[in-house]
């Protein structure tokens, strides 16, 4: 490994460190939200559904860069509260990602057989219940390749955030090289990181739709 | 009479928008009946047993089953439909679950039995239809015969006391249509009462009380087995008749 970055290997680590947790928090957080919009929307509940239409072309029609200006300058502002950069970073890359993950959602919701919700409820089951334990089941194991490839999208724009200042991966790198003027070297050395750990994350996907996936 | 039906249809009619897909249809059925109903694709024939257990909603008439109008916006829907068994023309169990979960699921979540009581039912059941060695395998490791008779399992396991089919045999392959008919079989001379849509008439002829004949979207004929086969009385009854029983 080049001098420089076993230099500055632990401030580099720590910052991947960051990265690692905001793509976790983003991922899971992004994930719960994205089944509640894309499953409110899929039933087309009054009032909420309309509402989430909005929100979900407000998001995928605008810059990540924008979602997360307004989530650390412009809300606080108006909505009167104070906010560190991470945290403004984990909530907009959460409410950016539920966007997208909600829309594969309820692709994914669609895709289920019309057959499977009447056996379902012929057997006594409330409408509820057969989303819970038969639709949605089936539905999110169906598209894990989507979701995993919008995770990766996401991992990788993590380093966004290094623009509003959090100390992530890409942020820590830039910093290092600031001071030591190795550019090609720290660049190489970030890009390749990204590389493994996003070859990581797929493979993931990968196992676990092998694993899951079931063909109705 | 004595026993009032278990089934009783009065004048139901259904249209999808403009186009009528049932016509002033009235129907009973007494307890531990098998009516057989047939009729050529289009008639309305699944569209109508779907009205019984709600699964499609009709614009006018009324539909009773033991006395409760399914279509009252009152009705306990989910509470009703345990007490009726379906079967589905492509059988429907879920891909994600074993055979034995399948069959436990709404007895667990519907009817709130212990998950040690409805495994003991499931197993049973799975014995009944043949499957005793399946509890675990997977619907895609399954024939389409077997995942009937698992879907047959599955409706039987909620002790309903009717049982209704949709075209159980149509979506099979020749060889394995005799193993799910003889499950049908031994439910009727069981006693079970059941509303079979069916283009199997051998299956009618051993077990049916009665034939219903649909063309569409309305019951033409509606006579005893023996009757229907020897003398239909209409002219579109005897030529259905003729083509099906031709091969």
């Amino acid at each position: 490994m080049p001098e420089v970055v076993l230099k500055n290997l632990p401030f580099l680590l720590a910052g991947l460190r960051v990265t690692a947790e905001i793509a976790a928090l983003s991922i899971v957080g992004g994930t719960v939200l994205g089944l509640a919009i894309g499953t409110l929307r899929y039933l087309r509940v009054p009032l909420l559904a309309p509402a989430l239409d909005l929100y979900v072309a407000f998001i995928r029609g605008t810059p990540l860069l924008m979602v997360l200006f307004i989530c650390y300058f412009a809300l606080p502002a108006l909505l009167g509260y104070k906010t560190s950069a991470y945290s403004a970073a984990a909530f907009g890359f959460i409410a950016f990602i539920a966007a997208y993950l909600a829309e594969d959602i309820r692709a994914g919701l669609r895709s289920v057989k019309p057959g499977l919700m009447q056996a379902a409820l012929a057997t006594g089951l409330t409408r509820a219940q057969a989303l819970r334990l038969v639709i949605v089941p089936i539905a999110l194991r169906n598209v894990i390749p989507t979701l995993f490839s919008q995770y990766v999208r996401l991992l990788k724009f993590t380093s966004v955030a290094s623009v509003i200042g959090v100390n992530e991966f890409t942020g820590s790198a830039m910093l290092v090289n600031g001071r030591e003027f190795a550019p090609i070297t720290i660049i190489g050395f970030i890009a390749l990181t990204y590389l493994a750990i996003c070859f990581l994350l797929s493979a993931a996907g990968r196992v676990l739709y092998a694993r899951l996936a079931v063909r109705t | 009479m004595t026993n009032p039906p278990i089934i009783a249809l009065e004048k139901v009619s259904k249209s999808y928008g403009t186009s009528p897909v049932l016509r002033d249809c009235s129907l009973t059925v007494a307890r531990g009946e098998v009516v057989v109903i047939c009729g050529p694709s289009g008639s309305g024939k699944s569209t109508l047993i779907k009205c019984i257990n709600a699964l499609e909603p009709y614009q006018s008439g009324s539909i009773r089953f033991d006395g409760v109008e399914v279509g009252a916006k009152s009705t306990n829907l989910p509470k009703l439909r345990t007490r009726i068994g379906m079967v589905f023309q492509h059988f429907e169990l879920y891909p994600h679950m074993s055979a034995l979960d399948n069959i436990m699921l709404a007895q667990v979540h519907a009817l709130g039995r212990s998950r040690s009581d409805a495994k003991t039912r499931a197993e049973a059941l799975l014995a009944r239809v043949g499957l005793a060695d399946k509890a675990d395998a997977f619907p895609l490791n399954l024939s389409g015969g077997q995942q009937q008779r698992v879907a047959i399992a599955r409706a039987l396991a909620l002790d309903p006391e009717v049982m209704l089919f949709d075209e159980p045999t149509s979506a099979l392959d020749p060889e394995m249509i005799s193993d799910v008919l003889d499950v049908m079989v031994a439910l009727a001379t069981g006693g079970m009462t059941m509303l079979v849509v069916t283009h199997e008439m051998g299956f009618a002829r051993r077990v049916a009380d009665r034939i219903v004949f649909m063309d569409h979207g309305e019951i033409v004929e509606d006579t005893p087995k023996a009757a229907f086969f020897t003398a239909p009385k209409t002219k579109r009854a005897q030529e259905f008749l003729g083509k099906i029983l031709a091969h």
